[in-house]
């Protein structure tokens, strides 16, 4: 490895290691614009510039473009490199514009850290500077195009990083122009990273333009919840109200940059009809006079009906404390445990998910990019995890085979090999693959369980074009080095997670390294999983309260009426309640139907944690403390100067607090008392759950904790003799519904953002051209679609790219798609019409 | 230009990425410029982003996306001419034809373009017209210059 001096401190750094990114292992920020440790160098900028003063190379030279050698000795401070500098920052500042006072940018500019940096203060060169005219690009992303250096990070970023091609480069040289062809909304869901990356003020945050530099913002880092990913953000909140939002450099997770899902889904902590304030019925109390009303209520059904008669329901998207906190209160209370899962399905898929991922098979979206084959099974990565799909880019840019079994129409920015099959495909095509890759012998040395597997495993896939475009695919995947399978737990069926574990580590006897990747719906789906012991569903409770044997109800940042199938039933079973007590912080419709209601703190609020996908689990620090922003009592003038010792509308509390203090009240005397102390939570935590137990309950945010169920406890190779043939279960009267997501417009929190909601695509039903045209459907045609519940309208969209059998419709928001009974839901096929 | 002869250029060329420019190149011969149309038709039919037909047809002078007149006048500013008055040149041009460099006169005569440097200083101040290069011009000689251009 080669060894060498900048400015006299000696290190040494793997081969290919630029002389830059040398010199930031020692913690000499060498001047850059166009190097980004993520996009890698270009050399378009020429301000990296350093003297080589011994060693191979000579002179002053870029320090980006310029690899670590043995024995060069580098100085950064050198005169003549820092007048060269000095003389390009002189440069690129002839055409830009001198006027950081308006420009949004100004306080957190590359370009104005530098010139101050670099000492460029009085512009010598008299001539006119040249000028663009700005295009629109949307919602997000505001564009001034005279501010531009010509660094080329934001075509790199969105053409090379993340494959996607209506933005680039126009013009040669000094006219060179970065821009679409034509005004418009950015198409690549990864758009708002350009503002992160542009060093200068050419693409800024519209949204939240204008509203403060960065001095004035409340900041701190904090963690993505708008999937089950958990990336990295930074926050920034001024005058109570969150403002904007950035990527986080994380080095497992989310790498440098964030999908725009998550930029943008944070407006509902803002969200004008959040409930702020606790109530009894229609009536606005006091918080603690709320609590007193619960203990009462609580204590009279307890006394009267016994303490099963009040169910709780949790949430993914809750926080670990609150998960925590609500099984540790219903088992103090003697009550049944929360549900957390919508379906006793979907909580078995994603518990058997967390139980299969080991120490040895789990993989990071890091470790995804190093991948040399990928097979991703019942996942759509840009809708339903979009950064995911960014990870699988870099492997495919380092020429990874990436092959997709999934019945719905996936997109990816890359070329791939997609299977749409049937979900009742997606396990013997998952399995076929497999069996043609590893040799029987392989799974023969894994012992007897494994053997089973191997054999009884079906080996087909459902058509010949299939089975041939699959010969070379398994031939790469024999010859693969670094395989990775990625495991949706949304449309596959309850066996799917276990198939995909003992594929992973059949290849892994057979590769010698294999990984294995889950996706599940929500940021804290794994955290629910591993805290509930519980199987029970919505379904149950409903059950039991139409049945009488349930009185009150508790939701704790949950509402079911977004995904219960029968609207109506939900309704009337909500309504024969004795208590029905909601906890959240949405202007959700449980909440608007509470008889008792507290709220409470968003993430942003809080201190909390999130067990992501992998079982990594994240901290986040609050941003601010909370209350109604002031812009929405100020009349949009300027703050108010109003003094008042509370602050308006921040009576809300974290759930997991407000649960202890419920607790406190209804505890008999000699029951453990809770405390407010999080510490206090974790270790109860860390006691009833070992597998927290190497958390560390500290102020510092670590990311590389995982926990993982430990190995060897859990039985390899269940699902052997399990996997059914898919041939069978096809049937050509009906179509097989497959309820997917969409980028925009179907995951709970982002869908109450105001600007998120301008770029979603109005909901429609997909459907294989096989399929309409046996039933003489059009493109673009109204259709109705029938449901166990009630009928749909929808526009249909024929696509090529679905599997034919099958019908895919987005979960969205403004379709009311709560009307199924049962899944797998099969739609006969004349029931569809215009 | 008629889909069917667009059609033509692309089969010739494979609809290929890399085949663009060359592709581009015949539409200009054809047209004399690019019609905004038929580079929207070469991005459908090729499943080339718009934004990548554009940064050719924009990085090459030999492109233009504005309709040329039939003859085309690229006056040198290049150093050598420069020093000999070629701006001077320039300017009664643009006088003479009332259009500036960059334009095409009304009638779509004329195009004004400039250029640094033909190769050939020693005739400067010099301009080349359809290909045909004019040196030891001055302001008095431009009139007659442009004559015989119909
Ligand atoms: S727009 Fe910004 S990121 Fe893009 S080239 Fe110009 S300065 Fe660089
Ligand atoms: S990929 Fe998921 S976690 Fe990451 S920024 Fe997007 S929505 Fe958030
Ligand atoms: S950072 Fe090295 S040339 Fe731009
Ligand atoms: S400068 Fe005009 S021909 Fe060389």
């Amino acid at each position: 490895m080669p060894k060498l001096k900048i400015d006299g401190l000696e290190i040494e750094v793997e081969r290919g290691t630029k002389v830059i990114e040398a010199a930031a292992r020692l913690g000499i920020i060498i001047p850059r614009f166009c190097f980004h440790p993520g996009l890698g160098p270009v050399g378009a900028c020429r301000v990296c510039a350093v003297k080589f003063e011994e060693g191979p190379v000579k002179g002053v030279q870029m320090s980006c473009m310029t690899d670590a050698q043995d024995g060069m000795v580098v100085s950064t401070t050198d005169e003549e490199a820092a007048d060269f500098r000095k003389h390009v920052i002189e440069w690129l500042m002839m055409n830009h514009p001198h006027d950081c006072p308006v420009c949004d940018e100004g306080g957190h500019c590359l370009l104005q850290d530098l010139t101050v940096a670099g000492g460029h203060g009085i512009r010598r060169y008299l001539g006119k500077k040249r000028t663009y005219n700005d295009q629109y690009l949307g919602v997000f992303v505001q564009h001034e195009m005279n501010r531009c250096i010509q660094c080329w990070r934001c075509r790199r970023f969105y053409q090379e990083f993340a494959g996607y091609r209506d933005l680039g480069a126009l013009q040669i040289a000094h006219h060179t122009y970065f821009g679409r062809a034509t005004d418009g909304q950015l198409e690549s869901p990864f758009s708002g990273n350009i503002i992160d990356i542009c060093p200068t003020g050419v693409y800024t945050d519209k949204p939240s333009r204008f509203t403060g530099r960065r001095w004035d913002f409340e900041r701190g880092p904090s963690l993505c919840i708008h999937c089950s990913l958990g990336c990295h953000i930074i926050t920034s909140a001024r005058y109570r109200e969150m403002t904007r939002l950035e990527a986080r450099f994380s080095e497992s997770v989310n790498g440098y940059f964030i999908c725009d899902r998550g930029r943008y889904g944070f407006y509902y902590t803002n969200h004008p009809e959040r409930p702020r304030r606790a109530r009894i019925r229609t009536e606005e109390v006091s918080l603690d006079q709320a609590i007193q009303t619960a203990a009462q209520k609580i204590i009279q059904i307890n006394q009267k009906n016994g303490p099963k008669a009040i169910a709780c329901l949790g949430s993914a998207r809750s926080c670990v404390e609150n998960q925590a906190m609500l099984i540790r209160f219903c088992r103090v209370q003697g009550w049944n445990e929360p549900t957390y899962f919508e379906t006793p399905t979907m909580a078995k898929k994603v518990k058997r998910a967390v139980a299969r991922l080991d120490e040895q098979l789990a993989v990071s979206m890091r470790e995804i990019e190093k991948a040399d084959f990928i097979l991703a099974v019942g996942a759509d990565p840009v809708n339903e995890a979009p950064m995911l799909a960014l990870a699988m880019r870099q492997a495919f840019r380092n020429e990874a085979t990436i092959v997709v079994i999934d019945p719905r129409p996936v997109f990816l920015p890359f070329e791939f090999e997609h299977l749409p099959v049937a979900p009742d495909d997606l396990e013997p095509c998952l399995t076929a693959l497999i069996k043609g890759a590893v040799h029987r012998s392989a799974a023969e040395k894994m012992g007897e369980e494994a053997l089973r597997f191997y054999d009884t495993a079906p080996a087909e896939y459902p058509d010949a074009p299939i089975k041939n475009r699959m010969v070379k695919i398994t031939q790469k995947l024999r010859q693969s080095r670094y395989p990775v399978i990625i495991c949706g737990t949304s449309i596959v069926r309850e066996t799917t997670p276990d198939v995909a574990a003992d594929s992973a580590l059949l290849l892994r006897a057979a590769r010698g390294r294999a990984g294995l990747f889950y996706l599940m719906s929500e940021a804290n789906t794994f955290g629910a999983a591993l805290l509930s012991s519980e199987e029970g569903s919505v379904m149950d409770v409903v059950e039991s309260i139409e049945k009488g044997s349930v009185k009150g109800l508790m939701l704790v940042e949950s509402d079911p009426f977004r995904s219960f199938p029968d609207y109506e039933r939900l309704k009337q079973a909500v309504d024969k309640l004795d208590l029905f007590l909601v906890m959240d912080y949405l202007p959700s419709f449980a909440a608007r139907l509470a008889h008792l209601f507290f709220p409470t703190q968003t993430l942003f609020e809080m201190e909390t944690s999130f067990v992501n996908q992998e079982g990594r689990v994240q901290f986040a620090t609050s941003a601010y403390r909370g209350g109604i922003p002031i812009s929405q009592i100020s009349a949009g003038g300027h703050p108010l100067r109003v003094f008042r010792r509370d602050i308006p509308g921040g009576e809300s509390q974290p759930a997991w607090q407000i649960l202890a203090k419920l607790a406190n009240i209804i505890s008999l005397p000699g029951r453990e008392m809770f405390s407010l102390s999080k510490n206090e939570l974790w270790s109860w935590i860390a006691k009833e759950y070992p597998i927290f137990a190497n958390v560390p309950i500290a102020d510092e945010l670590p990311d590389d904790v995982r926990v993982h169920l430990a190995q060897g406890r859990e039985k390899l190779f269940p699902s052997g003799g399990q996997i059914r043939s898919g041939g069978l279960s096809r049937e050509n009267s009906t179509l097989e519904l497959v309820m997917g997501d969409w980028t925009f417009g179907t995951e709970e929190l982002s869908t109450y953002s105001k600007y998120l909601q301008q770029v979603e695509k109005e909901p429609c039903l997909f459907m294989s051209p096989k399929d309409a045209s046996m039933l003489g459907l059009k493109d673009r045609e109204r259709i109705t679609l029938p449901l166990d519940k009630g009928r749909l309208e929808m526009e249909l969209r024929i696509v090529d790219t679905m599997a034919p059998g099958v019908i895919v419709m987005p979960k969205h928001r403004q379709l009311a798609w709560q009307k199924i009974e049962k899944w797998p839901v099969k739609v006969a096929m004349g029931q569809i019409r215009k | 230009m008629e889909a069917s002869k667009i059609d033509r250029i692309v089969r010739q060329y494979g609809a290929r990425e890399s085949a663009i420019l060359a592709i581009l190149q015949d539409i200009q011969a054809e047209e004399k410029y690019l019609p905004r149309e038929t580079l929207e038709y070469v991005s459908q039919k090729m499943r080339i982003p718009m934004v990548h037909v554009f940064r050719i047809a924009t990085f090459y002078n030999a492109l233009s996306l504005k309709p040329r007149g039939r003859h085309k006048i690229d006056v040198c500013l290049g150093t050598a001419c420069h020093v000999r008055g070629g701006d001077k040149i320039l300017d009664k041009l643009e006088r003479d034809l009332g259009i500036s460099v960059g334009e095409t006169t009304k009638d779509k005569r004329f195009t004004l373009e400039s250029v640094h440097c033909v190769g050939c200083c020693s005739l400067g101040p010099v301009a080349v017209i359809d290909g045909d290069v004019h040196g030891r011009l001055s302001q008095e000689k431009v009139p007659g210059l442009l004559k015989d251009f119909k």
